[in-house]
Formats: structure tokens, sequence, C-alpha cells
């Protein structure tokens, strides 16, 4: 198994570098994957994510000028770590305005990503920074679990609105309640509610706009007026939208009513799914 | 005790940073009311007095108890260290961010062609440990560069963010001077105001050790002021210095035994000193045995650590350029077991 990729431009570094420090906030460990042509930053919805589970996946050949690797064997041509997100975000913290990054696999005691980054200082000599981030490499029986998770298709639809809104607005909720209910109609109207004994308190967005459905009948069928409704735990909901540190490009709310609420983002070139189940 | 305190100029006494730091703390509104400032000690009343002359005629007093102490001497020459650096501490900052505000330890290691920061080598064994990193930096980046000897020495490295953070507000450079592991470390910054001197201990090498040696960091921060033009109201000199000494613990996280540990986090708050033993093989550092008022461990501590030894700074500004600490002999209240001990020599 191999793997050694390098990134001098910039831009492409920066991009990286806000890539890593949001699946640093989504998720505390999580699972990289590396194939010829992209990689990506999975979460598996396990009970102790309370269910949650996350995809990213960003275009190896947008950030890197050098790229090899070298798969477990020829079939399964892939690696698959498992590593501590803040390790790699913190890492790249300190090339922020490096000549060059590289990233390769190594085995010095221990299996680790090792990130080697040249610093221009400003007496124009150069600094050389190396982390050595301890990663654990998962074995092939595992990777069924770790596959791109199906999207089923959804009751609504809906663009979001500005997650910086909706963060703020979430933040205040989370003081009143645990649980939060999101809907969403096909006429472009999102809520956000919360219930208690005491009070219940909704936010509505109007206009957002509904994405063009896949298939016809379905959309035609349903009323648009009726809104899908899930009920998910507050706490997750405002982790995802935390980890949101830009206003992504492309922002769809994809609801199964009482199942499952998807998240499918696209920041420039890099796509996030984040899945919440309903609360049972 | 010695000829250092026959003068009522002289005296050695701690005040809580609790109590000093809100009184100085809004350097705005300072800058902007306050006229003048005295402060003076009534030994009487054990206070510190802390008069600002403000505008319109307000006058603000604070009274801050003191308690008497016996301040901790180091003898360290630190002009007679072979390796000497000076750096801005700007370049510190930059590498101090790589590492985690859990890395207990930090390695400096230099060769006569580079000096590399790292973390300090622990054996991580799973994903929850954290990274290794390290840092090199050429000598060019020095404003003095002198390594006579290659070395990698270890020390505290909340010392270290504590010591720049300090530097970063005088914005002088700072010298690091420093032998071989084992032996104490100086970090320096000489501004044209104060100069002050934090002694480090480093770790010392411990081949035979399974587990790792315990971590010690004893610092002394000495300042002297400059004589002011003309304070006719205080009547004496100002430039007699009181040194502060500051003593911190830090306690690692690993294995040692319990009693140890137990007697660790006691002092941790209290800020005594600790009594320590080293072997007599270690090297040609003396012990001392200070104790004070508070508890002193009585079960010597089972790891080797390099020692911190004590001197006496010269009152006098001029010589303290010139001689080395002199050592002093602390008076303790509770005599302590001392185990083949030696105390430093005058």
């Amino acid at each position: 198994m191999k793997f050694r990729a390098k990134i001098v431009d910039t831009a492409c570094l920066n991009h990286f570098t806000r890539v890593s420090n949001m699946i640093a906030k989504l998720a505390k460990t999580c699972t990289l994957r590396i194939s010829p042509d992209k990689l990506n930053f999975i979460l598996s919805d396990k009970v102790a994510n309370g269910g949650v589970s996350m995809w990213c996946e960003l275009e190896q050949e947008n950030f890197f000028s050098e790229f090899q690797m070298e798969g477990v064997s020829a079939e399964n041509n892939e690696i698959y770590l498992e590593l501590t997100s803040e390790n790699l975000s913190r890492a790249l913290k300190t090339a922020q305005n490096a000549r060059a990054l590289k990233i390769k696999l190594t085995n010095k005691h221990f299996p680790c990503l090792t990130v080697s980054i040249e610093l221009l200082s400003v007496s124009n000599s150069s600094r050389v920074v190396t982390h050595d981030i301890p990663i654990r490499v998962i074995p092939r029986k595992l990777w069924k679990d770790l596959q791109e998770p199906t999207v089923p298709d959804a009751d609504v639809s809906i663009y979001l609105p500005v997650l910086k809104t909706m963060k703020s607005i979430v933040e205040k909720m989370k003081n009143i309640s645990n649980h939060l209910i999101i809907e969403a109609n096909l006429n472009g109207e999102l809520n956000l509610k919360i219930e208690t004994e005491l009070v219940c308190v909704t936010t509505h967005f109007k206009d957002l706009g509904n994405p063009p459905s896949a298939s016809e009948d379905a959309s035609q069928a349903r009323n648009p007026e009726q809104m899908a409704e899930v009920r998910i735990d507050i706490r997750r909901l405002l982790q995802f939208l935390a980890g949101q540190q830009v206003n992504p490009t492309k922002a769809v709310c994809n609801i199964m009513s009482n199942k499952i609420v998807h998240f499918d983002l696209l920041h420039e070139d890099v796509s996030l799914q984040y899945f919440i189940p309903a609360f049972s | 005790m010695s000829d250092n305190d026959s003068t009522s100029s002289n005296l050695n006494c701690k005040l809580g940073m609790k109590s000093i730091l809100p009184i100085f703390r809004c350097l705005n509104s300072l800058e902007r009311n306050v006229e003048k400032c005295k402060i003076f000690t009534r030994s009487d009343k054990c206070k510190v007095v802390i008069e600002f002359f403000c505008r319109h005629g307000i006058r603000r007093t604070h009274n801050v108890c003191f308690q008497e102490s016996q301040p901790l001497q180091v003898i360290f020459e630190k002009s007679m260290c072979s390796n000497t650096l000076v750096i801005q501490p700007r370049v510190l900052a930059e590498a101090i961010v790589l590492f985690t505000s859990s890395q207990e330890e930090v390695t400096l290691a230099v060769t006569p062609l580079s000096v590399c920061l790292k973390s300090s080598s622990d054996e991580p064994v799973d994903l929850t440990s954290s990274v290794y990193s390290e840092m090199f930096v050429g000598p060019d980046e020095f404003d003095f560069f002198q390594i006579g000897v290659d070395s990698e020495i270890t020390f505290c490295f909340k010392e270290l963010k504590g010591i720049l953070t300090f530097s970063e507000a005088t914005h002088a450079p700072i010298a690091i001077h420093f032998d071989f592991p084992g032996k104490p470390m100086a970090l320096s910054i000489d501004d044209m105001l104060l100069e002050a001197n934090f002694i480090l201990a480093t770790l010392a090498d411990e081949p035979s050790r399974a587990s790792s040696p315990q971590s010690l960091c004893l610092s002394q921060k000495q300042k002297r002021s400059e004589p002011l033009s003309s304070n006719s109201e205080a009547g004496k000199n100002v430039t007699s210095k009181a040194p502060e000494c500051i003593l911190r613990k830090v306690a690692p996280k690993r294995l040692y035994p319990k009693e140890t540990l137990t007697d660790v986090s006691a002092l941790e708050n209290c800020g005594s000193p600790i009594m320590k033993r080293a072997n007599g093989d270690r090297s040609e550092v003396s012990e001392s045995s200070v104790s004070d008022t508070e508890e002193v461990p009585g079960s010597p501590y089972l790891r080797k650590f390099s020692c911190m030894f004590f001197g006496a700074v010269s009152s006098d500004q001029q010589e303290r350029f010139n001689h080395p600490f002199d050592s002093l002999a602390t008076a303790s209240d509770s005599e302590e077991d001392m185990n083949d001990g030696s105390f430093s020599t005058f």
C-alpha cells in the first residue's frame, strides 16, 4: 500500500484546509478513503454517532499536483484509513503560507499519515515542518460498511436558506428543547419547530425553491402544500450546521417523512452528504 | 539570615497574582486617568500599598497583603553554556502552534547546521495519541547562533508558552542558553527596562528506565527596575531588587507511584518549593533543600530528575553581569532528611 500526494497551489491548499476543518467539526474520528481519482471522508452510521452518517467526496486532481496511490491489491485498488480528524486539520493549519505540502503514508513505528510542509519564512529561508498523524488501516472485510450511502427517494426536496441564519436559530432553540422537527413542502417553504410543554416555537422560511424532481410522477402526485417532516436530535443538526464555515455553492435538503433527513451540499467542487435519522 | 536582607530596603515577599492583576488590568483607563503611581510597603501591617494619583484629585489606594518568603536562588551561569541561541519571539511563536496544548514536553535538538523543535518522543499507540510534529529552523533565522555541542534537550512546553507570552509583550529577542540533557537551560529576555531569566530543568537521559521520568519545571523570574529619575517622596533607591520566584509544577499524566502523585498534586497549588533528590552520578549540580511553610513530600521521588539549584542574586546591578549567582543556604523550618545530599556551598 502506498500513497503519496503533493499540493503546490496556495488556493488548493487553503481549500483543502477548509475541507479538513469542516470534517473535524463534523466527526471526531472518520475514515479516509483513497482511490485513484478521489478522496473520501466517511462517517458510517453507527450507534455511537447517533445514527448520523457522512460522505464527503473530492476529486483529487482538483487539489493535488502529484498523486500516486497503490491500494491493498490490484482488484481492490483503494486504501481505507481511520484517523482523528482534528489531527489532520491542525497539521494543515500550519501550512497557511506554505510553498508546498506533501502527504504520504508512512510506517515509522506505527502507521502514519505524514504531512510535510515547506514554509517560506520572512528571512527567505525555508522551514520544514513535519507532522506524523497516527492512523489505523481498515481491513478489507470492513469496507462494505463504508460505501457510499444510497439516497432513497425523498418525499420533499428543498433548497436550504442561508446556513448561518439557520445555525443561529437552531442554536437558540437548543436551549429550549432537545428535539427539533424539520418540515418542508414543494412550495419552497421550510419550518423548524420545537415543542415543549410550555412553549412551541416555529421559524418559517419561505420562497426557498425546490430542485427539479427526478421523477415527474412523484412530484405531481404530491400536494405542494403538504409538509414532510422528520423529528431529529437538535444537537446533530447543530453539529452539522456548525461545520459549515462558508455558505455552500449549493445546499439541498431531502426529507423522507419520519425516517431521515439528508443534506446534500456542494462547496465549490467538494460534495458533502450528511444523514440525520429520525429520532426514535 | 545573611547580609542580603540586613538593610530594610530588601524585602522578600510574595503577593498573590489574583490580588495584583486586577489592579493593573485596564491599561487604557490607567493611561488615561493615572498621573502617578506610588508603590511602597508597610511591613508593620504586612501590606504593599499601591497608590494611584488620578486626575481630578482622585487618589485610589490598594492594600495588598504579602507573605514573607524566601526566594529560590539559582546557581546557573548562563554565559558558560556551550550553546546559545538568540531568536525573535515571533519565530518561536510560529513554532509553538505546531504543538497541541496536550503536549507536556518539547525537545530542542541542535547541531551546528540546524535547529529542530519537536514533540517529545513517546511511543504513541493509537489514534487518539497526539501527532508527532517537528520543525526545522535554519541557522540564519537566529539573531545569534552558537552551538558548541550537539545536543537534544527536553523541557516543559507549558513553561515555554508562558515565557513566549511574556516576551511578546516586550518585543525583545529571547536568548536560549543550554548544554546537555539534564543540565538546566536558561531563557533570558533582556530589555531596556527589565531582565528576565527563566531557568528550566531539562530531562536527563535515562536509558535504563523503561517508563518515562517525571517532568518538573521550576522557574525563577527576576526583574529589576531602572532607577526612576526623581522620586523624592519614596526616599529610597528604587533599584533594589525584589526577586520574584515563580514556582509551578507540571504533573505529567504518566505512571508513577501513588504517594508521589498525591504529594505532587498537593504542591501544585501552593507553590512551595519542592525538594528534589538527584542521583549522585547525575551531573555536577548541587542539591538544595528548600522548604516552606507548606508540606514537602516525605517520600523521595523515585524518578530521576535534574535538580534545581539555587544561588542568591546579587543585589548590585553591575555585579550580576560578571559573577555567577552566589549560592545561599536557605533556612528551613522543618529539617528534611537529605539523602547524602550536599547543600549548596557558598
